[in-house]
């Protein structure tokens, strides 16, 4: 990589949420520019850089949380205005940090994005955005899912107002007034949005995506269709994107982008010879990156990217090479700057320690009192549980702003827990008792020091559903624990998609009965992941799911006292039906349940099985021979004499292992859906065969798929 | 940062913890390695072309570097040094299970070969307390066995079970070495020549020992534990998720000290300050590491560090230069230091919030509140530990029970001990609807050991989502699992031991209060238990004169007593006599199987020669029908020539079997001798553990019994 730069950190504020950190435009040619940073604790904080060390300009009062936090000002002029927004209100300040606006949306939901263009506002909540000019109400929009993030094309250069949702449901919605002009389809959830080039390219058209599960893309927004430039995979399994920059940090003219992912990986991208997008630098902080922007703060001339943490640490990656005091002597030297601000850091600690000590004892006092309360004020976690697609697994992250000192997993479902290699934490499984208490892992984390964030994989089995809970305490006096808890949904494998293919042969199970939309939507949202908890507006809905892990499908279209699940996996129609019932006897709503099974589907699931699992055994077996053939190469001296096939095995041995590792138990998930399938099938008609499970078995140890299929109809 | 000056591949893959540099030609250092199919490698890179192969040694055909030792058996250790006197180089000495072959690399010839029946689990070479020549000393199945360069047994003795590590290092400061000895019942044990010095209980199988400097060592544990002994105080210890492989020290930094080098299963490689613990250089190979060595690998008067890959993968790296000033990692001492002195600030101001936000908290909490999990301040934990005996629904164990004096509730309990639970840790999380202010907690500890059981509590409301935490420690005291309870009926133990003792009987009032768990304490030295684990009685008994008997089936519980009593006592000296007359007779059948197990050896290897007299017979017969062309005949030949093959596996396998019954045996008895042996104290324990060892070889039965009730006359 031919970029190096180095790390310097400049401050630490409170937790931040993304995109609340911007760098005011500089005065004058090559100055160093002021840095503007908003964090939980509701502070907005303006600092620049003087020999190494953070000199505030201003800095506001605690308040609510702060969500977001946007430059504007009047358009043609430095966009030197901070504006920030916190629950539902916007406050703008002066970049001397004079408040000079207040406004209240008034909406129910609080601010989770925004956008400033000259005198338009544009903000959004959960599901709502709306578009203010001059603080005066213009247009309204509801989505469908949740609104992630929101950019508007610039104004000046497109000559209208655009405004482009990013929604939860892996679409990006392109607004026109009041009205949804057209909507994108992206490859994963969008989390953030970005003008490409700052100004959207040329005709200004032109803005970058990054999603959840960390694949980015550039969209070129035109006025009747979007037009699709380039997209970067996600392969090496990093982060999700949370906030995007475009900055010449290579200096080779071009702007490259810049990423901040939730793992701590910070990267920049830049157009190599043949105009394609390549890493060119890569960098690991211990945090989620919350916040990154270009631009030169810490020493003039000196171009850097700027980040910030989640835990609020704003930091450099500086082109400014790290100053190498080779002096005399033996003692590593520190320069004057570094020695005052660790002596002001001591000094400041002293102070505070007594404090503390203060506090403390107080805090004791208060225990021989029978009538004080301990109620120490809740922390903040940034937690993520989302499905990977890849290896059909659910990833947790959770992030604390204080070292975590020890985590407990529980969960009163069946489900496996995998090992993370970025994970330090030493883990402990608990014996369980399932009778009485109904847990099915009890497993303890304990985090070495200085770990802030952990990261967990979890492997569930659909048509088994609970909740997974996480009680994390961090290292903090007087010691307090918090409780998180994740859903493990009957489909848990299941994830959006936005088209089917409808030539397969489907299953469908109908519902008739006297429940409201709302009711069914809830049942809908307790079965599936990834619907949106409100109820869609409009009579009826249709969604579309794809099976991660198999590749099969489900549609489920349903409007107050009706529903249609259709899915060429009997398996998956199955669990609906089980579940379903349940839901509706629960609540004593009379079902009519019908179901139609296509015989041709269960043929039709083992066919789509097939290559994966005959891909699988023969990888198995691969795998099982490679030690003995290099055993045999070793004591033979080369491997000449083996047949080709075997030769190849021992070329391709290091590629075959690290397949082999990738994918644990896969082989045994496969079994296991096939079994369910099988009993699924004979389950419509009535018959247990759990008895022939054996059999079964011993036809996929020596498996054929004429065989499997000849089996699935005699039986 | 420092980097590897040399990196080899070796193409060959390396058994862990089997590698170690040796000058076979007394000049240049050679890489020795355990790979697969019972052969060893030797990786010399300074003479290139000048080897034939005979004998042993071969040429590897892939690497003209490599020659490749057949040992035809699994290696289980291997080591190089100076053993003969009049040898130009260094002997390699390669153990496994059933032989110890010392071999001359540059001569190519057998030095000795012989055969251990307790098999070489470790091996370490060097001079051990007052013996002239330097002895290979091998570890195996309970028994650790020393052999000067002429294949002679100078040293025998046996341990608690089954060795893992060795390592002579001056424990005492005498000037002499003493063997350090780890082993699978978890403990380090120091001998000075076959005088057991000292004992360190650790909480798993001890897989590595290496010697730092003076009397420090370092040690690595089965469960990923490393760490650093001085004589029997423990330095410092870390615990990692993943294994340490290899363990070995060097002064990686170059300032005079040595550092803990070690090599773990996930391919980091990790150098420790032998002080604190603190990782000072961290590199990582793509696979686990097998072995770290050091050898001046380049013939330039530098040693070097050498780590090895189970791959195959070398890497060497010398000490730091001056210029590093011992900072080896890529970060800058400045930014850490001031990293963590903010980190400290952010905590304090954390805390501080804690307390300020506490003191706000009005009295009588609302609903809102209950979120947050507010509970009284005067919310005092109780902890009682009681022994309850076994009933239908639960075994024995001994109860926990934890509980609030007020109406708050118990979330969960994390109990953190070591030793006594499969993991690290024990949770007890309640189902919602069984919340209450008290857990029950069974514990089950299985052995005698005391333990410290930190743990942590989570208090709160019903519906709070944080929780308090209550962390608490309680010492369960060694002798634990003994109930004051007896049933009269059970009948009385036939062992027994007694000895004399000059103390009072009130001391040992107090060591029973100390190591028992006892309801309210007793007064008076004459006690009865019933043992929790096994169910027999335990009946100690003092008479004035200050004679103690205790009454046991159990050998092991009667030699933990004496010891635990012992060192309560600071007695150095202590003469036992005992009778066990289950124990004695299960022992006298053992000693008969033995017998039968060495006849039937010797009629198996018989019948097996005989076989392969025919096999060789019967090979010539097919190949000269062959010839002849034959066919019939050869047929015949081959299918006879294959009967025989079949009956020669079938023979290996009773053989196998029948090996590893007289092993299990032979553990037994060596366990006998230890067991013996604890009854003692000081003197007459090494007595009667090198008295019975005589009586063994004599094969005096009837006088091992005498010593082992007797103790041995005082010589």
């Amino acid at each position: 990589m031919d970029l190096n730069l180095n790390h310097v950190d400049y401050l630490q504020v409170g937790v931040t949420s993304q995109k609340t950190m911007k760098l005011l435009p500089a005065i004058g040619r090559k100055a160093t520019q002021k840095v503007a940073v908003a964090d939980h604790d509701g502070v907005v904080t303006c600092f620049g850089m003087k020999k190494g060390e953070a000199v505030p300009v201003f800095k506001s009062l605690p308040g609510q949380k702060i969500s977001r936090l946007e430059l504007g000002g009047a358009l043609g002029t430095p966009q030197e205005k901070i504006f920030v927004c916190s629950g539902s209100e916007v406050r703008g300040f002066t970049k001397k940090g004079k408040q000079f606006l207040s406004f209240e949306a008034n909406l129910t939901e609080s601010i989770n994005a925004m956008h400033v263009s000259g005198a338009d506002l544009f903000v959004c909540a959960s599901y709502i955005y709306n578009h203010y000019c001059d603080c005066k109400d213009q247009d309204y929009y509801l989505s469908g899912d949740k609104i992630n993030d929101i950019v508007c094309l610039p104004v000046e250069t497109v000559g209208r107002t655009v405004p482009i949702l990013a929604c939860q449901d892996r679409v990006l919605r392109v607004l026109q007034g009041s009205e949804l002009l057209y909507d994108v389809e992206v490859p994963g959830p969008p989390s953030v949005l970005e003008l490409h080039n700052k100004d959207g390219g040329k005709d200004g058209e032109e803005v970058l995506y990054g999603t959840a599960d960390g694949k980015l893309g550039l969209i070129k927004i035109e006025r009747s269709a979007p037009v699709t430039r380039w997209e970067i995979d996600n392969k090496k399994k990093k982060g999700g994107v949370l906030c995007m920059d475009t900055f010449d940090i290579l200096g080779d003219g071009v702007k490259d982008i810049l990423v901040g992912r939730d793992d701590g990986t910070v990267e920049v991208y830049g157009l190599d010879s043949s105009g394609e997008h390549t890493l060119r630098f890569e960098h690991v902080l211990s945090e989620s990156v919350t916040s990154i922007q270009g631009g030169c703060v810490g020493k003039e001339t000196f171009d850097e990217i700027i980040t910030t943490t989640y835990t609020g640490w704003v930091s450099g990656l500086t082109t400014e090479p790290q100053q190498m005091e080779a002096g005399p002597g033996e003692e590593v030297k520190m320069s004057r700057e570094t020695q005052t601000k660790v002596a002001a850091l001591r000094a400041e600690l002293e102070q505070l320690q007594v404090k503390v000590l203060q506090g403390r004892e107080k805090y004791q006092q208060s225990s021989q009192s029978s009538t004080a309360v301990s109620a120490v004020p809740v922390f903040s976690i940034n937690d993520k549980f989302t499905l990977c697609q890849d290896d059909a697994s659910y990833s947790l992250t959770l992030e604390v702003q204080t070292a975590i000192d020890n985590l407990l997993l529980q969960s009163d479902v069946p489900i496996d827990l995998l090992d993370v290699d970025k994970n330090s934490a030493v883990v402990s499984f608990s014996e369980c008792d399932s009778e009485p208490n109904g847990n099915f892992l009890l497993a303890t984390y304990r985090c070495q020091a200085n770990t802030t964030r952990l990261e967990l994989k979890v492997r569930s089995i659909e048509g088994q559903y609970g909740t997974l809970q996480a009680y994390i305490t961090p290292r903090l006096q007087p010691k307090t624990c918090q409780v998180r808890q994740y859903q493990i949904k009957p489909l848990s494998l299941h994830q959006r998609t936005h088209t089917i293919d409808q030539d397969r042969p489907m299953n469908t199970l109908s519902l008739v009965g006297q429940f409201s939309f709302a009711e069914i939507h809830s049942w809908v949202v307790f079965c599936l992941p990834e619907v949106p908890e409100k109820t869609p507006a409009g009579e009826n809905i249709t969604f579309f799911f794809q099976n991660t892990f198999l590749g099969t499908q489900l549609e489920a279209t349903y409007c107050k006292g009706e529903a249609h699940f259709k899915s060429d996996n009997i398996s998956t129609i199955s669990i609906l039906k089980d579940v379903l019932t349940k839901e509706a006897t629960k609540r004593k709503i009379n079902l009519n349940i019908s179901y139609e099974v296509n015989e041709d589907s269960v043929n039709h699931t083992l066919r789509m099985i097939h290559p994966k699992l005959e891909y699988q055994l023969l990888l198995a077996k691969k795998v099982q021979l490679i030690d003995a053939l290099k055993e045999l190469q070793v004591h033979e001296g080369n491997a000449d004499f083996l047949i080709p096939e075997y030769r190849s095995i021992l070329e391709e041995s290091t590629h075959l292992l690290e397949e082999y590792k990738k994918q644990p138990a896969h082989l045994e998930r496969l079994y296991g859906m096939i079994t369910d399938l099988f009993i699924d099938k004979f389950k419509f008609k009535g018959q247990n065969v759990k008895t022939k499970v054996s059999l079964l078995l011993e036809i996929l140890d020596n498996y054929d798929l004429n065989s499997l299929i000849d089996f699935f109809n005699e039986a | 940062m420092l980097v590897p000056i040399f990196t080899l591949k070796l193409n060959h893959k390396i058994n862990p913890r089997m590698v170690t540099v040796g000058k076979f030609d007394g000049v240049h250092p050679c890489l020795a390695a355990a790979t697969q199919a019972g052969k060893v490698f030797i990786h010399n890179p300074h003479t290139r072309g000048q080897r034939q192969a005979a004998h042993r040694l071969s040429q590897s055909t892939q690497d003209s570097d490599i020659s490749l030792l057949n040992i035809n058996q699994a290696v289980s250790c291997l080591t190089a040094g100076r053993l003969g006197p009049n040898t130009t180089g260094d002997t390699l000495l390669v153990g496994s299970q059933t032989n110890l072959l010392a071999y001359d690399v540059h001569d190519n010839t057998d030095i000795f070969y012989r055969e251990v029946a307790d098999g070489a689990n470790a091996i370490v070479l060097g001079k051990l307390g007052d013996i002239q020549s330097p002895l290979a000393i091998i570890g195996g199945n309970c028994a650790l066995q020393g052999f000067n360069y002429e294949g002679n047994d100078q040293f025998w003795t046996v341990t608690g079970d089954n060795v893992r590590s060795l390592v002579l290092c001056d424990f005492t400061g005498d000037g002499k070495n003493e063997l350090l000895v780890g082993s699978e019942d978890f403990d380090i044990r120091v001998f000075r020549e076959d005088e057991l010095v000292s004992e360190m209980a650790e909480n798993e199988t001890v897989t590595s020992l290496c010697h730092m400097h003076g009397s420090r060592f370092g040690y690595a544990l089965a469960n990923g534990t490393v760490g650093v002994y001085d004589r029997t105080a423990r330095y410092w210890r870390i615990k990692s998720k993943n294994h340490a492989m290899s363990i070995h020290a060097f002064d990686l930094n170059a300032d005079g000290v040595v550092e803990l080098i070690t090599g773990w299963s996930n391919g980091k490689i990790d150098a420790r300050s032998d002080r604190t613990g603190e990782v000072i250089f961290k590199d990582n190979f793509s696979s686990s590491v097998a072995g770290v060595v050091e050898g001046d690998y380049r013939m330039d008067g530098q040693v070097q560090l050498i780590c090895t890959s189970v791959e195959g993968e070398v890497r060497g790296y010398l000490p730091a230069s001056k210029e590093m000033k011992g900072n080896l990692m890529d970060t800058s001492v400045e930014q850490d230091l001031i990293r963590e002195l903010s980190q400290r600030k952010q905590n304090l101001l954390l805390e501080l919030r804690n307390y300020e936000e506490n003191a706000k908290a009005a009295p009588g909490a609302s609903e809102g509140d209950m979120q947050m999990g507010v509970i009284p301040a005067n919310t005092q934990l109780q902890t009682a530990l009681s022994v309850r005996a076994a009933t239908e629904s639960q075994r024995a164990h001994i109860e926990l029970s934890i509980s609030t004096p007020n109406e708050t509730i118990i979330r969960a309990v994390l109990i953190f001990a070591e030793g006594i639970f499969e993991g690290e840790s024990h949770v007890v999380h309640p189902s919602a609807q069984n919340l209450s202010g008290c857990v029950r907690v069974p514990i089950i500890p299985p052995k005698d050991i005391p333990v410290d059981l930190h743990i942590k509590a989570f208090v709160g409301g019903k519906s709070s989502t944080q929780f308090h935490v209550f962390e608490i420690t309680r010492q369960l005291p060694r002798f634990s699992m003994y109930d004051l309870n007896v049933d009269p009926l059970s009948p009385k133990p036939t062992g027994r031991v007694t000895f004399t003792i000059n103390d009072r009987p009130q001391r040992v009032v107090m060591w029973l209060n100390q190591n028992f768990l006892l309801p309210e304490g007793i007064n008076s030295p004459d006690v009865t238990f019933t043992s929790l684990r096994g169910g027999g009685l335990l009946i100690i008994n003092m008479q004035s004169n200050g004679q103690i008997s205790l009454r046991t089936d159990d050998i092991d519980l009667a030699g933990d007593l004496i010891q635990s009593l012992a060192s309560f006592l600071a007695i150095e000296d202590l003469q036992a006599e005992a009778d066990f007359p289950t124990y004695f007779e299960e022992l006298r059948g053992t000693l008969t199987e033995v017998d039968e197990f060495h006849s039937v050896h010797q009629k198996l290897t018989a019948a097996m020669a005989d076989h392969s007299n025919h096999i060789r017979n019967m090979l010539v017969q097919a190949e000269d029908a062959r010839l002849l062309g034959d066919f019939k005949t050869m047929k015949k030949r081959y299918i006879e020539l294959y009967d025989l093959n079949r009956d020669l596996i079938n023979e290996y396998k009773i053989r196998s079997n029948n090996h590893n019954a007289l092993l299990a045996c032979l553990k037994s008895v060596n366990q006998a001798i230890q067991r013996a042996g604890r009854l003692r104290v000081g003197k007459p324990k090494n007595q009667v553990i090198s008295a019975c060892r005589d009586a063994i070889k004599n094969n005096n039965i009837n006088a091992l019994f005498k010593i082992m009730r007797a103790g041995a006359p005082s010589s």
